[in-house]
C-alpha cells in the first residue's frame, strides 16, 4: 500500500468542490472514494472528517444537499456544487496553484556561487 | 459573507439540531451499506465486509459528534448539558449540596450586606457635582468640647482672601426653629447658609430653586430650601409646597425649593435658610467677633488644587491669624484647622464600625470557603473513580475540569443567591445601626454593583474550589482505574491541606470570637460605669419653652418671663400628680451634654504658663433638680428659692471643676466667673458668683467619656434655656409619662415636645448602636466557630473512613475501642491545639484595630483571650468526639473484609 498521507488543512474542502464539479452531484460515499481513488489510496477519510467538512460547506453556501435516489436504488444525499461554490473552486484552485508553482521554485533553487 | 452565512446557518443547527440527527444518521448508514456493499461486490464475506466498512469508517457515533460539533453551537450545547449533568450529580448528593450550599450563603449574604452599607457610607461617589473636589473644614483646640468649635465670620474672610487652593467656600451655621402648622408644633433641625453654599456644594434642586448670592444680607426676604427627606415627611412630597408661606418661630418664611437628596454633615437638616432669618446672624457681634464661632465652613477645591495644597495654605493663613491677633487664640488650647475631604468627614464616625464588620464578614466567608473547599476535597477524593473512569472513555481532563467548574458555579451561584436573601433581611437591620453613625444611611440599597460583588464572589469562590480538587492526570488513567476504588483515598498533600484549612478555620474563629469578646465586654464595661446619679429611675421631658427664634433680643427675654411661668406652672402640676416626689427643672437633662461651654477662671489663681484655660459646662438648675435627677450634693447647699433675680449671684460646681478651679481647698465662699472673648456674644454676664455647693460628677459626654467639668446657675437668675424637666416618682417613673406629657401639651401647645423617657432608657439608647455592632460581631463569632466545628469534624470523620481499613487491622492486632479513640481524638486535637495558637496569635495583633471601639478593657485583655480559648477548645474537643467515637465502633472484620 502506498504511503498515508494527512489532509492538510483546507485541502479538504478544495478536494470536496473539484470532486463535483468534475462528477456533478455525488454522495458522501462517491465522494470518498474519488478521493481516495486519485490519492491512489495515500488518503483515507473517516466519516468524521468527512460529514462536517461537507456540512460546513453546505453552510457556507458552495454546496447544496437533497436526498435522491443512488443507480442501485438506495437512498443517499447527494451535494452539488452551487454557483458560489464554483467560484470559490476556482479562486482557491488559483490559490493552490500560486503556492505550488512558489514553494517549487524554491525548493528547486541551485545553490548560487557568491 | 461566508462567516455570517455560517454563523447562521449554525444558530438555525443548534435550534433544529435533533430533527436534523436522524437525517444524519440515515446519511452515515447509508455510507456505510455503499461501502459494505462494495466490499461484497469485491468478494468478501458480509460479515468480513461489514466489519472492514466499520473499520474504514473511523465510528459513526464519532462522525455525528463531529457533524453536530459543526452544526450547532457545541459550545452552548456544551454547556447546557454540563449545568444538566452538575444539577444531577449534586442531586445525587443531596447532603453534600446542602451543606455547601447553606455554608457558601451565610458567608456571601453577610458579606453582600456590609458591603451594600460600607459602599454607601464610605465608597460611593457622592451625589454632589465633583464631589471628589469638596473639603471640610475642621477647627479644633484641646480640651473638652474642643474637637469641633466651628468658625467665625471674620475667620472664614481669613481663608476665602488667604487661601488662593480653595476655588469657593460655603458657610453653614446649625440653627433650630419650631415649625407651626395644620399638623402642630415641630423642631426643625435647619442650616442658615450663605447664598454660594448650593453652587459650592454642586447640588441642585429638585423643585423651584435654591438660594444664590442676592438672598444674602439684610432687607431680602427670608427663603427656605427643603431637604429631600422633610419634604416627603412633612410635606408627602407635594410639588405645590414651593412658593407655600411657612410660620416659623423666627417668622414666616417662604419655601423656594426642594433640594436633591444629599447628606449633611456634621447634622442631618430639615430644611436651609437664607442669613437673613436670623438677626443674630446679621449682627456686629456675629459678623465681626472673631471669637463668635458658630459656622460650619465646606469648599470647593480651585481647579488643579489638592488637598494638601489647600492644608498648607489654610495653615499658613491660620498661623498668620493667630499671630495677629493673639486674643482670639489661648496658646494652650492649640487651635488648628483641618482640610478633610467632604467624603471622608461624612464616613468618619462610621469607618472603623464598618471596616471591624466587613472583616469580620470576610472572616465567616474565609471560613465557609475553608470549609467548602474541605467537602470539595473530601467529596473529590469519593469522585475519583468516576472521574478516572470518565477520562478514560474519552471525556478528556480539559472537558472534566469544565464540568467541575460549572459544578462548583452552580453551587456557589445558588449559595449566592440564598446569601442575597440573607442580606435583604440583614441590610434593614444594618441600616438602622448606620444611621447612628453616618448621614448617607439612606443610601443603603442592594443596588447592581452589590448584586456585581455578590457574582464576582461567588464565580471567584467557583475558581477557587475548581483548583481545589485534582483531576487525574493525562496519562495516568490506566494506572489509576488498575489501583482500584479503594486504593485512592486522597494523597498525603491533600489531606495536609485539608489539615491546614481546619487550622485556618479554628484559628480565624478564634480570632472573630476575640473581637466579639471584646466588644461584648465593652457593653458590659460600659452598663457598669458609674453615671454619677444615684438614680437611673427618673422620668425626662425635654421641652423647651423659650423660643430664640429670630435672636432679637428684646423678643427673647420677653419670652423669657413667659416661659418661666410656664415651667413654674408645668412643675406644679406634675407635682400634683399622685406617685410624684419631686419635680426639677433646668437646662440640660442629666447625662446629656450642655450645648454650651465657657471659659471660666477663680479669683485670686492665676494660670500656669502654657496651661489652658478651664472650660466648663454651662447649666442652670432650679432648687429641686440635684434631687430630683438623682445627682448627690457633695459639699454646701443645693439652689435656694430665695436665689432669685437681684439676689447673689450664687453657683454650683460639680467636682472636676471644683478639683481644677480649687486644688486641694474647701471651694465653698470662694468666687468664679465667665470669662474668655466669646462672653461678649451671649446673654451671660462675666460678674463674680459665690460658690455655694459641690455636686457629683455626672457622665454627661457619654459613659465611655471622663465625666466634663460643669457649672451651674439658678434656673431663675439666667435665661431659661433649653432643657426640660425631670420628674422623680414613688413607684415607676415610666407610668407617669402619658400624665405629665399631657400637661406639658396643654400648658405649650405650640411646643415640640422631645422624646419623654427614663435616664435609664436614655442611657440604654446611647450605647444602642455599639449593642448591635457587638451583637454583630458575635453573631459573626459563633457562626464562624460552628462552621469551623463542622469542619473539624467533617474532617476527622472522612479521616475515619479512609482509614477504617488500618483501624480494623490495628483493633484486630490488639487495640482496644479507647485506644482508637484516642488515636483519632489525638488527630483532632492536634488540629485544634494548632490552630488556637494560631488564632490566640492572630487575635493579638487583629484586636488592635480596635482600639477605638473598646472602652474599659485592653485590646489583648488576657481574660477575654483565655475565655476564648477554652470556649473554642471546648467546642472543638466536641466536634472531634463524633468522629471519635465512630471509629472506635469499627468492627474490625467489617472494616478488613469491606476492603
Amino acid at each position: 500500500m502506498a504511503e498515508k498521507l494527512d489532509v492538510k488543512p483546507g485541502t479538504l474542502a478544495l478536494m470536496i468542490l473539484k470532486t463535483l464539479e468534475v462528477l456533478g452531484p455525488l454522495h458522501g460515499y462517491g465522494i470518498n472514494r474519488r478521493i481516495e481513488e486519485t490519492s491512489k489510496n495515500r488518503i483515507t477519510l473517516n466519516y468524521g472528517t468527512l460529514y462536517p467538512a461537507l456540512l460546513k460547506l453546505e453552510q457556507e453556501g458552495f454546496v447544496t444537499a437533497e436526498w435522491r435516489q443512488s443507480e442501485n436504488n438506495r437512498r443517499a444525499k447527494y451535494y452539488a456544487l452551487t454557483a458560489a461554490g464554483r467560484k470559490q473552486l476556482a479562486r482557491e484552485a488559483r490559490e493552490w496553484h500560486q503556492t505550488a508553482d512558489l514553494i517549487a521554485a524554491f525548493l528547486g533553487a541551485r545553490r548560487e556561487t557568491p | 459573507m461566508k462567516h455570517l452565512r455560517a454563523a447562521l446557518a449554525r444558530i438555525t443547527g443548534f435550534f433544529t439540531g435533533h430533527r436534523q440527527d436522524d437525517e444524519l444518521r440515515e446519511e452515515l448508514q447509508s455510507h456505510l451499506d455503499m461501502e459494505t456493499a462494495e466490499y461484497i461486490r469485491r468478494g468478501m464475506h458480509p460479515d468480513d465486509a461489514h466489519r472492514r466498512a466499520l473499520l474504514t469508517s473511523g465510528g459513526l457515533t464519532q462522525a455525528a459528534e463531529a457533524v453536530r460539533d459543526q452544526r450547532g453551537l457545541p459550545w452552548i450545547e456544551g454547556i447546557a448539558a454540563d449545568i444538566r449533568y452538575a444539577l444531577r450529580a449534586l442531586r445525587h448528593s443531596p447532603a453534600f449540596t446542602t451543606v455547601a450550599a447553606l455554608t457558601l450563603a451565610l458567608g456571601i449574604g453577610a458579606n453582600t450586606a456590609i458591603f451594600s452599607v460600607v459602599r454607601a457610607v464610605l465608597l460611593k461617589p457622592l451625589p454632589h457635582k465633583d464631589g471628589d473636589r469638596l473639603v471640610y473644614l475642621r477647627h479644633s483646640a484641646d480640651g473638652p468640647g474642643g474637637a469641633n468649635v466651628l468658625f467665625s465670620v471674620p475667620e472664614i474672610r481669613d481663608f476665602r482672601e488667604g487661601a488662593k487652593s480653595l476655588g469657593g467656600i460655603a458657610e453653614y451655621s446649625p440653627f433650630f426653629s419650631i415649625l407651626q402648622d395644620d399638623d402642630g408644633a415641630a423642631r426643625l433641625d435647619v442650616g442658615l447658609v450663605t447664598g454660594n453654599f448650593f453652587d459650592v456644594m454642586g447640588l441642585s434642586p429638585l423643585l423651584g430653586r435654591l438660594t444664590r448670592p442676592s438672598d444674602d444680607g439684610p432687607g431680602v426676604p427670608p427663603v427656605m430650601v427643603l431637604s429631600h427627606e422633610f419634604w416627603m415627611k412633612r410635606f408627602g412630597g407635594d410639588p405645590a409646597v414651593v412658593g407655600k408661606q411657612v410660620k416659623l418661630d423666627a417668622g414666616t418664611v417662604t419655601v423656594i425649593g426642594v433640594l436633591e437628596p444629599a447628606p449633611f454633615f456634621p447634622n442631618r437638616v430639615d430644611a436651609l435658610l437664607n442669613m437673613v432669618i436670623s438677626k443674630h446672624h446679621l449682627s456686629a457681634l456675629m459678623v465681626q467677633g472673631r471669637t463668635h464661632r458658630m459656622t460650619e465652613m465646606v469648599a470647593r477645591l480651585a481647579p488643579g488644587a489638592t488637598v494638601e495644597q489647600a492644608s498648607t495654605d489654610v495653615a499658613t493663613v491660620d498661623a498668620r491669624v493667630q499671630h495677629e491677633f493673639k486674643d482670639a487664640y489661648d496658646p494652650g488650647s492649640h487651635y488648628r484647622v483641618a482640610v478633610i475631604p467632604f467624603k471622608e468627614a461624612l464616613g468618619d464616625r462610621a469607618r472603623l464600625t464598618l471596616l471591624l464588620l466587613m472583616g469580620a464578614a470576610a472572616f465567616v466567608l474565609i471560613i465557609s470557603a475553608a470549609n467548602v473547599v474541605n467537602l470539595t476535597l473530601m467529596r473529590g477524593v469519593r469522585r475519583q473513580q468516576e472521574l478516572v473512569v470518565r477520562a478514560a472513555l474519552g471525556a478528556g481532563v480539559a472537558r472534566l475540569r469544565r464540568l467541575l467548574l460549572v459544578e462548583n458555579l452552580v453551587l456557589t451561584i445558588t449559595g449566592g443567591l440564598l446569601g442575597v436573601i440573607l442580606a435583604i433581611g440583614g441590610v434593614s437591620l444594618l441600616t438602622s445601626l448606620a444611621e447612628r453613625y453616618s448621614p448617607r444611611a439612606n443610601e443603603i440599597r442592594l443596588d447592581v454593583v452589590v448584586l456585581g460583588f455578590t457574582l464576582s464572589l461567588s464565580v471567584a469562590l467557583a475558581l477557587l474550589l475548581s483548583f481545589a480538587g485534582s483531576l487525574p492526570k493525562e496519562g495516568s488513567f490506566a494506572s489509576a482505574i488498575a489501583a482500584g476504588a479503594r486504593r485512592i483515598s486522597g494523597s498525603l498533600s491533600k489531606h495536609r491541606l485539608q489539615r491546614a484549612l481546619v487550622i485556618a478555620q479554628i484559628a480565624v474563629s478564634v480570632v472573630l470570637l476575640a473581637g466579639a469578646g471584646l466588644l461584648t465586654r465593652t457593653i458590659s464595661r460600659l452598663s457598669e460605669v458609674d453615671t454619677g446619679l444615684k438614680t437611673e429611675e427618673v422620668l425626662t421631658i425635654p421641652v423647651q419653652l423659650l423660643s430664640f427664634g429670630g435672636g432679637d433680643f428684646a423678643k427673647i427675654l420677653a419670652g423669657d418671663v413667659a416661659a418661666k411661668q410656664g415651667y413654674d406652672r408645668i412643675r406644679g402640676e406634675i407635682q400634683a400628680l399622685p406617685g410624684v416626689t419631686v419635680v426639677g427643672v433646668g437646662s440640660t437633662l442629666p447625662l446629656r451634654g450642655a450645648e454650651m461651654g465657657l471659659d471660666v477662671k477663680a479669683e485670686g489663681r492665676a494660670l500656669a504658663v502654657g496651661e489652658a484655660t478651664p472650660r466648663a459646662s454651662l447649666r442652670t438648675a432650679d432648687p429641686d433638680y440635684f434631687r430630683a435627677a438623682g445627682i448627690p450634693l457633695l459639699k454646701g447647699r443645693a439652689f435656694a428659692r430665695t436665689d432669685q433675680p437681684g439676689g447673689g449671684r450664687v453657683v454650683i460646681l460639680n467636682q472636676v471643676l471644683a478639683d481644677r478651679l480649687f486644688p486641694g481647698e474647701d471651694p465653698i465662699g470662694r468666687r468664679v466667673a465667665w470669662t474668655g472673648d466669646v462672653l461678649r456674644f451671649s446673654p451671660f454676664s462675666g460678674d463674680w458668683r459665690t460658690v455655694v455647693g459641690v455636686v457629683g460628677n455626672t457622665r454627661d459626654a457619654g459613659l465611655d467619656a471622663p465625666p466634663p467639668p460643669a457649672m451651674f446657675m439658678p434656673f431663675a437668675q439666667e435665661l431659661a434655656m433649653g432643657g426640660g424637666v425631670v420628674i422623680r416618682a414613688d413607684g415607676d417613673p415610666e407610668a407617669l409619662a402619658a400624665g405629665a406629657t399631657r400637661i406639658v401639651r396643654r400648658i405649650a401647645p405650640t411646643v415640640p415636645i422631645g422624646k419623654v423617657m427614663t435616664v435609664a432608657q436614655y442611657k440604654a439608647e446611647s450605647v444602642a448602636p455599639r449593642r448591635l455592632n457587638a451583637e454583630l460581631v458575635s453573631l459573626f463569632g459563633i457562626l464562624a466557630v460552628l462552621i469551623a466545628a463542622v469542619g473539624i469534624a467533617g474532617v476527622l470523620a472522612f479521616s475515619v473512613s479512609a482509614r477504617s481499613n488500618e483501624i480494623g487491622i490495628r483493633m484486630s492486632l490488639g487495640a482496644d475501642s479507647a485506644r482508637v479513640q484516642r488515636m483519632i481524638l489525638k488527630e483532632g486535637g492536634l488540629l485544634l491545639a494548632i490552630g488556637l495558637v494560631a488564632g490566640v496569635g492572630g487575635a493579638y495583633f487583629a484586636t488592635r484595630v480596635m482600639h477605638g471601639l473598646l472602652f474599659g478593657i485592653a485590646p489583648h485583655d488576657p481574660l477575654t483571650f483565655i475565655g476564648v480559648a477554652v470556649v473554642m477548645a471546648a467546642i472543638g474537643i466536641l466536634a472531634c468526639w463524633i468522629p471519635a467515637l465512630r471509629a472506635a465502633r469499627i468492627d474490625p472484620a467489617i472494616a478488613m473484609r469491606a476492603s
